[in-house]
């Protein structure tokens, strides 16, 4: 199978380097794959998990927070503030976090402190759900 | 000059507060490597994030946007809301750190009519709040320890002032880490972007070392898909840039505020020792001086009587004569 050199960049990391068969991220309106060839380009990424293959057939699987994503010229380079794998992410951080998001939902809030909040809303959910789909723990 | 007792005391005082001076310079050290790894950490996806931006807007030079600094309202309106995020340090004890970023944001507050400042960092918003510029006392945040989460709390609170067009133009200050012995305070246009000055970047860029390939530039013009519409990608690139520039900018100031009080505690503990070496041969030679007091006073006293005594025996021997 075609390959395309794939690069997940997280700001803490990079998270992966190297030759990857189809790459799947969540977009704004549901999933996206890219292979090998795709055309130029540029978009957004949802908070969620990305999946892809190595040529050694190998499934990876990242849950990552919102970013962006650049393919051009057989490269594609995936921007996001935290890429994390299923076995990483702490369970009970998570959790907590999850409640925390959800109480300060409950409380009256200005539009800005809305948004930070429902923005951490979703990365705790995406985790969580990373962890019970993998079932890790 | 003073006596031994003194000198004593003082160089107690000065071997304590040596104690504190070396422990803070272990603790600052420790703090240097973590964020100096912080910061090596976040770079790849702080440039690769520049870059990005930089090759969309070299795409679509024509694009107005919110964003941008060619926008209508810009040509129409005089007077600018200019807002100031100054990053100082949340204690002092750094050398000079602390003073080269408030000078720096002095000097450019100076000609700004409408201004508003946001200070992250203890020591800044003292100085901003006693010297009477109008600082948000609501802006909350500390230098130490910068996080992720942070940068994004930061950057929402002023692109939601921006958009509410509160302020137009958004202003940072804040020190760069160059190496380990140099340090530098950077004024930089946040907000809106410089569409030009990204554009000029890239040139520079390409036509260097060799970051894009040769011809670049005339690829400039290739179309290429932005899915699923420029503004929406703009609208999520511009949070994301500004919140990995403002985290960077955390780090990297952090890292700064370290290596600086690093360098000041081990000056400082440096003095120290010095002035302890002075004052210890000093005590020595007024503890020999009195010493030798004591004993010129002793064999005095005794040959003072002595000559008494002599006297003494003289007088009963003239009169026994």
């Amino acid at each position: 199978m075609n390959t395309f050199t794939l690069k997940v960049i997280a700001c803490n990391r990079v998270f992966y380097e190297g030759p990857c068969e189809i790459l799947i991220y969540p977009a704004f309106d549901g999933q996206m794959a890219i292979m090998a060839n795709h055309e130029s380009i540029t978009s957004c990424i949802d908070v969620g998990e990305i999946h892809f293959r190595t040529p050694d057939g190998v499934n990876h699987v990242a849950i990552v927070s919102d970013g962006l994503i650049k393919v051009d010229n057989n490269k594609a380079d995936v921007f996001v503030y935290s890429a994390e794998k299923p076995e990483e992410i702490d369970k009970f951080r998570a959790e907590a976090a999850l409640e925390r998001a959800k109480d300060q939902l409950r409380q009256k809030q200005s539009i800005m402190e809305y948004n930070v909040s429902s923005a951490s809303l979703a990365r705790a959910m995406a985790r969580l759900r990373g962890i019970e789909k993998f079932d890790i723990h | 000059m003073a006596n031994a007792r003194e000198i004593q005391n003082r160089i107690k005082s000065i071997k304590d507060t040596m104690k504190i001076t070396k422990a803070m310079y272990m603790m600052s050290s420790m703090k240097l490597r973590k964020a100096r790894q912080k910061r090596e950490d976040t770079a790849p996806f702080f440039y690769g994030l520049q870059e990005q931006i930089t090759s969309i807007l070299c795409h679509f030079p024509d694009m107005q946007h919110l964003y941008f600094d060619n926008r209508e309202k810009d040509k129409r309106e005089k007077i600018k809301k200019k807002g100031y995020i100054v990053v100082t340090g949340d204690k002092g004890m750094a050398g000079a750190y602390n003073h080269n970023v408030i000078k720096e944001a002095v000097k450019q507050v100076e000609n700004a009519d409408d201004l508003h400042m946001y200070v992250v960092g203890e020591v800044g918003r003292h100085y901003f709040r006693s010297q009477g510029y109008p600082l948000d006392e609501s802006f909350l945040f500390s230098a130490n320890n910068p996080s992720i989460h942070r940068a994004r709390v930061i950057t929402e609170r002023i692109v939601d002032l921006y958009k509410r067009e509160e302020l137009d133009e958004v202003y940072i200050v804040y020190t760069r880490m160059i190496n380990s012995m140099r340090e530098e305070v950077t004024f930089e246009q946040l907000l809106p972007l410089k569409t030009h000055e990204f554009i000029k970047q890239e040139m520079i860029k390409s036509a260097g070392v060799g970051m894009y390939a040769d011809g670049e530039l005339e690829h400039a013009d290739d179309w290429f898909l932005i899915y699923p519409s420029p503004k929406r990608v703009l609208e999520r690139i511009v949070y994301n840039y500004i919140t990995g520039y403002m985290y960077g900018a955390l780090v990297e100031s952090s890292a700064s505020e370290e290596n600086c009080r690093m360098i000041a505690m081990q000056a400082a503990t440096n003095n120290a020792e010095s002035m302890l070496r002075e004052l210890s041969i000093q005590y020595n030679r007024i503890r020999q001086a009195a010493i030798t007091q004591e004993i010129t006073e002793v064999i005095g006293g005794a040959k003072a009587l002595r000559k008494k005594k002599k006297k003494k025996a003289m007088a009963l021997s003239a009169m026994q004569k």
